[in-house]
């Protein structure tokens, strides 16, 4: 059976934390950019965390809510791409072929959640930093495009495994870095195609909305509203 | 990592790394993965221990064969090496479950970090001018010694000192070991996260000068007094996986969260009501509640240790009468009141404390007011409330609370008669007001050793600096004090070999006291740390956690492969001391430096999410994590209320200056809606002068404008006792992160 990764953000979960984001760094070889260049909003996190205000003091609220990919199954990144480096992969994801890409950057311009990012510069980490990147991703170069993948190299390393061993990938398995590290458990992770996976369960819950879901973009992540206080009757 | 991979990882044990000129014992003795093991692209997971902060969380690193530009025997070569590539949570550590927070994870680069001190260091300027020459590591040690038998032969013992951060487990047994055998006196713990206040409130209601654990999970009402309980304080990996299961990890049933504080944390983010107490009142508040509590017989009238301690108690706290409390705390009565009745219409309830509200110098009256109402809630030591962790029952040979107080020696002059400080894992010049002179204090003496993998403001006073392993490199040991019900000990061999030219700081000083010899060396029979690491365990071979108690090998082998020890699940929580409490204590106003008049505002430094007190500013991950409150990278800002911004003249992104009197600072205005009218609140962390190419000369430290104002019950700074004026004095370039939606997720379509 073929798969269809999709994603759970619990914002009843989320406290903004970020591990998420130091996860994801260290998973997928992003560079830091320094200070000079984050001025210029050209700092790279592929997934962040927004926080909203709502309100004035002291009626004020906040709202956590990672962002990334949505892998979205009708992208408007995918068709305006004219070398095919941004295209749709078997299983779901929206794929980004690093050795296509010549950087015209309509993905991002088409993109409604701006979570594309272009390499300004080539990335440099100054020795001995360059021995923290992770063998199996590679390093983009400037002018490329780069977005979240899902960690398709742990995907496709569990799925090699459990060919390897002749049997189907568990529940659970793959987990993209962000998922691994959340310590509130507001990620989950897994294969929309089974109904029974605890990602498509939580999917179908009442509390579930896409992000700019009205844009038809028809995201495989889904966001499950944050609750409100229901104080029992006292 | 998931479980199932654990299982899979393997630990290699036994094989020693053939690397020639590996200079000492200790290199030799460390187990990595043999050479011809290293399989290009496989990934083996090492387990280690979590050292940058008190919490003790348990690692697995992702360790893949790479080259690597190491010295070895003053040669420059590349070498084959298991390299860390990633830092993740261990599946089986009762405390952090598989989970880690993103500065645990960008601890991975401290050890690629490319400023690490690579080698011993001698100074070669002035005291305090950074300039160091290599030395060996023979000149080095035999310096230090010599310095040592200097006092020992002028029978002046007593003047080493030992200077250093949180100081548990078995680097903590050994420093004591030392000390005691040398004729020194204990150990100066600094360490600005600890929570004095609370642990000096838990032994008077509870009988234990600990941290709090909290149930979280099985809470079904959480009431939070300024502790960032989900960002930085305590233990909070630990504590956000319990608040993820009292939200949504029972079905039908969703915790409530309250939190009290007058600058929206990461952690006041999330709650469902945030209130903002005047500062300094937030024990008013918890009485009042108690008070409503004990009127209208919502709880079952206790009278035990920790009420006993509140002067009125058994009156009913007629001093904290809604209207009273309205008055002091800015909160009106009717929510005092809905909010009584609310948190016992909920049981199991808990409230906390932690963070701002212990730093005001009445702090150890809210901390007592907050235990009082969690034992009329019925919370202590039950399901869904609070509790303390066992300790695993190891030998100690010393008392913990001997440690010496590094602020009451400072203050109490008594650092005068110091000939050598040894510095360990601490930076008082830069974590203490600059009201408190500490760099002239330490200045003054005669010689210094600093331990320390970075030259940074303190060490850079130092005469010598003899670099320790990255954590990673070394053998670690911790005994977390909280977040989990079970006794724990957290323990790793290291996951890879040292890239530079550095000695674990428990051999350095195990060779330092076999040179000196005499009671020393008997004091410190061990060879290696490894070795006292080893014997330290065996008691908790038959404790508990494994059954049938393996073999004394195979114990070892076990607790190395797991990455340490854990006791069994007790049954139920653990029981509580008897109290020390006597007096029955009052409110009494906090204290502020500076006159309202010309110092109107409250100046509120909080612990950073990247740099916690700022030790961890020199990583470029953490330098670039945006905040989650104010987004800044790279910087800091001061945050104000948008209603005071106008008053003053102020517009986001100008520069200004905060003024108390005791300093003055500027950083970038950051008007933000979750902080009240007559505060200005700032991140700790930045503002360094010498802390490695990221970090120094970036931002603004508010510690250094503090009053040196202290609690007068624990001698601890009062860092919440500042009143500061804040006027503009320019434009300033915050870098703010641009992504986002600009969105409100209210208005997120359903499908």
């Amino acid at each position: 059976m073929s798969h269809r990764w999709g994603m759970v953000v619990d914002l009843d979960r989320c406290t903004g934390c970020e591990a998420c984001v130091v996860a994801c760094h260290a998973e997928n070889n992003i560079p830091t950019v320094g200070e000079e260049q984050a001025l210029k909003g050209r700092a790279i996190h592929w997934i962040r965390v927004e926080r909203y205000y709502e309100g004035e003091f002291p009626e004020v609220r906040v709202k956590f809510q990672p962002v990334l990919c949505q892998q979205c199954d009708n992208a408007p990144c995918e068709p305006v791409c004219p070398t095919y480096a941004s295209y749709h992969t078997e299983e779901g994801l929206n794929g980004q072929v690093y050795n296509r890409c010549l950087g015209t950057r309509y993905c991002a311009n088409a993109c409604p959640y701006t979570v594309r990012f272009f390499n300004f510069f080539n990335p440099a980490w100054d020795k001995p930093l360059h021995l923290q990147l992770n063998p199996e991703v590679s390093v983009r170069q400037v002018g490329i495009m780069e977005k979240c993948t899902f960690c398709v190299q742990r995907i496709k390393s569990a799925e090699v495994h459990a060919k390897m061993e002749k049997r189907d990938l568990r529940e659970g398995e793959p987990t993209p870095a962000c998922v691994q590290s959340c310590p509130p458990k507001a990620l989950v992770f897994g294969d929309l195609n089974d109904p029974e996976s605890e990602v498509s369960r939580m999917t179908r819950s009442r509390r579930g909305a896409k992000l700019l879901g009205e844009l038809g973009t028809q995201p495989k992540v889904t966001y499950l509203q944050r609750e409100d206080w229901n104080a029992k009757n006292i | 990592m998931e479980r199932r991979d654990f299982l899979k990882a393997t630990v290699l044990t036994g094989a020693t790394a053939a690397l020639s000129g590996c200079e000492k014992p200790a290199q030799k003795l460390v187990r990595f993965i043999p050479e011809e093991d290293l399989v290009p692209g496989v990934a083996t997971w090492k387990p280690s221990v979590c050292t940058l902060c008190s919490a003790g969380c348990g690692l697995m690193v992702r360790i893949l064969p790479g080259e690597a530009e190491v010295v070895r025997g003053g040669k420059l070569g590349t070498i084959q090496m298991g390299l860390a590539k990633k830092l993740e949570g261990n599946p089986n550590h009762p405390v952090n479950q598989g989970r880690l927070c993103a500065r645990g994870q960008a601890g991975l680069q401290i050890t690629y970090h490319p400023d690490r001190v690579n080698g011993p260091l001698r100074r070669s300027g002035p005291r305090g001018s950074g300039n160091f020459l290599a030395t060996t590591w023979e000149e080095a040690l035999s310096e230090v010694v010599s310095k040592l038998g200097e006092i020992r032969s002028k029978n002046r013992p007593r003047s080493l000192r030992v200077l250093s951060g949180r100081l548990r487990g078995q680097h903590g047994e050994l420093v004591r070991k030392f000390l005691k055998a040398f004729g020194a006196p204990p150990a100066m713990v600094f360490d600005p996260l600890d929570e004095p206040v609370l642990r000096q409130a838990n032994l008077l209601s509870f009988g234990q000068a600990s941290i709090p654990s909290f149930d979280l999970a099985r809470t079904n009402y959480l009431i939070c007094f300024g502790a960032d309980f989900l960002g930085t304080w305590n233990s909070p990996v630990a504590q956000s996986a319990g608040y993820g299961e009292m939200r949504q990890g029972r079905p039908g049933s969703r915790g409530g969260f309250v939190q009290v504080e007058q600058r929206m944390s990461q952690t006041g983010g999330n709650a469902d009501e945030w209130i903002a107490a005047r500062p300094g009142t937030e024990g008013v508040l918890a009485l009042g509640m108690a008070h409503v509590m004990l009127k209208e017989q919502l709880r079952p009238h206790v009278q035990d240790n920790a009420t006993r301690l509140i002067a009125g108690w058994s009156e009913g706290l007629p001093d904290y009468a809604p209207s009273p409390v309205e008055e002091k705390t800015g909160i009106p009565g009717k929510r005092i009141e809905r909010l009584a009745r609310e948190i016992t219409a909920h049981v199991p309830a808990v409230a906390m404390i932690g963070g701002l509200p212990l730093a005001h110098t009445n702090g150890l009256f809210s901390a007592l007011a907050v235990n009082a109402l969690n034992t009329l809630l019925g919370s202590v030591g039950t399901p869904g409330g609070m509790f303390f962790a066992p300790r695993p029952p190891m030998q100690e040979s010393e008392d913990l609370t001997e440690d010496g107080n590094f602020v009451r020696d400072l203050l109490g002059a008594k650092l005068d008669g110091t000939d050598v400080l040894l510095l360990h894992n601490s930076n008082p010049v830069f974590a203490t007001p600059a009201a408190w002179k500490v760099r002239n204090s330490l200045a003054q003496i005669p010689f210094i050793v600093s331990f320390g993998s970075f030259v940074d403001e303190t060490s850079e006073l130092a005469d010598l600096i003899l670099p320790d392993h990255s954590p990673l490199e070394s053998w670690l040991d911790d005994v977390p004090e909280s977040g989990t019900n079970r006794a724990v000990v957290s323990l790793a061999p290291p996951a890879m070999q040292p890239l530079h030219n550095t000695l674990a700081m428990p051999d350095a000083l195990l060779t330092i006291a076999h040179q000196l010899g005499g009671d020393l060396g008997k004091a410190l029979p061990w060879e290696s740390f490894q070795d006292m690491l080893q014997d330290s365990m065996a008691p908790l071979r038959t404790a508990g956690g494994m059954h049938p108690p393996p073999s004394p090998e195979a114990f070892w082998t076990q607790v190395q492969e797991q990455g340490g020890w854990w006791g069994d699940e007790p049954k139920q929580f653990g029981r509580l001391a008897s109290p020390h409490g006597r007096a029955a204590v009052k409110f009494t106003e906090p204290q502020f430096d500076g006159e309202e008049s010309s110092f109107p505002l409250h100046f509120q430094p909080y612990v950073s999410q990247a740099f916690l007190d700022g030790s961890l500013a020199h990583l470029p991950w953490m330098q670039e994590l945006p905040d989650s409150l104010s987004t800044i990278m790279w910087g800091t800002g001061v945050e104000i209320n948008p209603k005071t911004a106008q008053r003053l003249g102020i517009e986001q992104d100008d520069l200004v200056e905060v003024r108390s009197q005791h300093g003055s600072l500027m950083a970038p205005a950051l008007l933000s809606p979750g902080i009240a009218f007559d505060v200005v609140a700032m991140a700790m962390g930045q503002g360094h002068d010498n802390f490695s190419r990221y970090a120094s000369g970036r931002g603004a430290n508010p510690v250094t404008i503090l009053a040196p104002v202290q609690v007068a019950e624990t001698g601890s700074l009062a860092w919440a006792a500042t009143r500061v004026r804040v006027s503009k004095v320019g434009k300033a370039r915050p870098a703010l992160f641009s992504g986002g939606l600009f969105e409100r997720p209210s208005e997120l379509q359903s499908r």
